[in-house]
């Protein structure tokens, strides 16, 4: 990550040459961030507008638009590498959002050693990838994505389905079976232990989804179908009474050991949000930096950030999307507010240098790598500066 | 509710420096913010690190009490919990710690918290005020359900004195005038003539110090 980053990349873009002018991409995008030009009738894309979704990229007919995160050549870049590493012909492509673990996904499909291939979106897949990996041998493919009304970027979800519905009509006549690729839905959920919560009512209150609901006499009762999964509630509940189905606290706490054990110092571990950063799928990051994706900013939580340092981080960094980007209703900005009380109690035991939270959009991917470079310069001065005492 | 904040970590290493075995007790009853396993939690997460940095190690243990002002529940909820542990953090507005201490004569225990007042909270405005003083002769169904005795910097039972500036206290610019929100209430209930009523001084034994439920 000491990299000098030269020219910010352009995560998505138009490429007027190849651009029919169809206007199909306008039509899906979620965002309204792309227009056609009145008087030259081009068609623009607002880059400020944009979220970044895909489902541009996997729709143009043209293949006119270029995007930086998981294009058509690094996934199958990815099938390539992966199919003889996990030597499986079993695919299971989940989005991000909805992504269970290894054992979450033998709960829903059945199998237990697959190729495991997690993208933002399901939606930003073009159709040529899924017959691309047939094609490499691979006999069955599982799409987990996300409940339609649960879709971070609204269309994806439903539009996958389409799309899945016509693939495996087509794979059918070409002799490949009628269910060539399956397509589940799966959200995460919040849990409740009712012995535990103290009905205090803060769930209630901070919920953007208004899931949470006071029974009287004293408790608590979720809607589910309400609830999008942030988290939120999860990491302020003062009875610990809460939790999310798949991404329980114990199995961070475990991917915080894990990575920690093989890191060098200084260690910085940095806690994503998953919408924030788009890491590439060969992630390489320097042996001091490991980072863990989590639903939303919003599960950011007091104890893994403490426990982080507990475990030897010298530096914990959060990566959140800017309000405005925020998917989960302005639980970005919540999450930075508790973050920031957190580090205010941390300054007084001498930690405070060593949390920092930052707003990242990943339409501009160098904004993070500029976060990690400058906390890390930081990190390593306070650790040298330590050494010497 | 009982407003409480937490003491500056400073202090509270300093009054469990002498102890290396120690129990965090949270408090799940009225305090506000809620003192419960979570604050617990954190705090004994804060201090173990604080610890290790002086290169000190402290075993922490966390638990809670529904109510910690309430002898019964504290003694239940407690007492398995006691073995090995040399001094108890409680979490737990003042009357908590005094609870346990009366439990376990022989352990030391230990505030992590300041109380301030029997308050209210607005968790819009993210914010925690005084309403209450537990005078123990509440004329609230005179005033309009606003407190003098609380709000009114000066106590007064039949105010204004006259000193409030643009609906503010004379003492403190920041705070309302009591007596200004009292009748602008009572006006609004159509109850004016309440104001026209003596207020005699207040009878300042109704303040009890043991009562039986």
């Amino acid at each position: 990550m000491s990299q000098q980053v030269a020219e910010p990349q352009v995560a998505v873009n138009i490429n007027e040459d190849y651009c029919s002018r169809c206007s199909i991409c306008r039509s899906l995008c979620p965002f309204e961030a792309i227009t056609k030009d009145a008087e030259s009738g081009k068609v623009v894309l607002d880059i400020e507008k944009c979220q970044v979704c895909g489902i541009c990229y996997s729709a143009c007919p043209a293949k006119a638009i270029d995007t930086i995160y998981y294009d058509y050549g690094s996934l199958l870049k990815y099938l390539k590498t992966a199919k003889p590493k996990y030597d499986s012909d079993t695919l299971v492509i989940m989005c991000k959002g909805s992504a269970p673990d290894s054992a979450g996904v033998e709960r829903l499909f059945g199998v237990s050693k697959f190729i495991p291939l997690s993208v933002p979106c399901v939606g930003r897949l073009p159709e040529e990838l899924l017959l691309q990996a047939i094609a490499m041998g691979i006999k069955k493919i599982y799409l987990l994505a996300c409940d339609e009304n649960y879709c971070r970027f609204d269309r994806g979800s439903s539009l996958t389905g389409r799309r899945i519905l016509a693939l495996n009509r087509l794979l059918e006549q070409l002799g490949y079976g009628r269910e060539a690729v399956t397509l589940k839905r799966n959200s995460l959920k919040v849990k409740v232990d009712k012995d535990l919560c103290i009905a205090c009512g803060n769930c209630v209150f901070y919920c953007p989804y208004h899931a949470p609901k006071l029974e009287s006499p004293g408790g608590i009762s979720f809607d589910l179908d309400a609830c999008r999964g942030c988290g939120l509630c999860v990491a302020i509940c003062p009875a610990i009474a809460l939790d999310l189905d798949n991404w329980e606290r114990e199995r961070i706490s475990t991917l915080i050991s894990q990575l920690l054990s093989e890191m060098r110092a200084p260690k910085i571990l940095v806690f994503r949000c998953q919408w924030a950063v788009f890491p590439p799928l060969d992630e390489e990051s320097s042996p001091n930096i490991r980072a863990i994706d989590l639903p939303c900013a919003g599960r950011v939580d007091a104890f893994h950030l403490l426990e982080a340092f507990q475990k030897g981080a010298d530096g914990v960094l959060i990566a959140a999307c800017p309000e405005e980007d925020c998917r989960q209703e302005g639980v970005s900005a919540k999450a930075q507010h508790w973050v920031e009380a957190l580090k205010q109690r941390l300054g007084q035991i001498g930690f405070g240098d060593r949390l920092h939270f930052c707003f990242v959009a990943r339409r501009h991917p160098e904004q993070m790598d500029k976060e990690l470079r400058q906390f890390g310069q930081k990190i390593e001065a306070i650790v040298s500066e330590r050494g010497r005492k | 509710m009982i407003v409480t904040s937490l003491k500056p970590l400073d202090e509270i290493l300093d009054s469990i420096s002498p102890y290396s075995k120690i129990l965090i007790a949270g408090c799940d009853g009225c305090t506000q913010p809620p003192r419960g396993l979570r604050e617990a939690k954190t705090l004994s997460q804060l201090l173990e690190l604080a610890g290790k940095l002086k290169g000190k190690d402290m075993q922490f243990k966390v638990t809670t009490v529904v109510k910690q002002c309430d002898s019964f529940l504290t003694a239940s909820a407690l007492k398995s919990q006691m073995d090995g542990v040399e001094a108890v953090l409680s979490l737990a507005c003042g009357a908590g710690p005094q609870t346990v201490a009366e439990i376990f004569p022989d352990i030391p225990v230990l505030p992590a918290q300041n109380s301030h007042f029997v308050g209210a909270e607005d968790r819009e405005g993210g914010i925690l005020e005084d309403r209450c003083s537990a005078c123990g002769d509440c004329i609230l169904a005179l005033t309009g359900g606003i407190c003098p005795v609380t709000r009114c910097a000066k106590g007064l039972l039949n105010g204004a004195c006259g000193g409030a500036r643009n609906g503010k206290c004379e003492m403190d610019p920041e705070r309302d005038c009591a007596w200004e929100l009292i009748y602008k209430r009572l006006e609004r209930l159509g109850k004016l003539d309440l104001l026209k009523e003596f207020r005699s001084p207040r009878n300042y034994q109704a303040k009890a110090w043991r009562l039986t439920p």
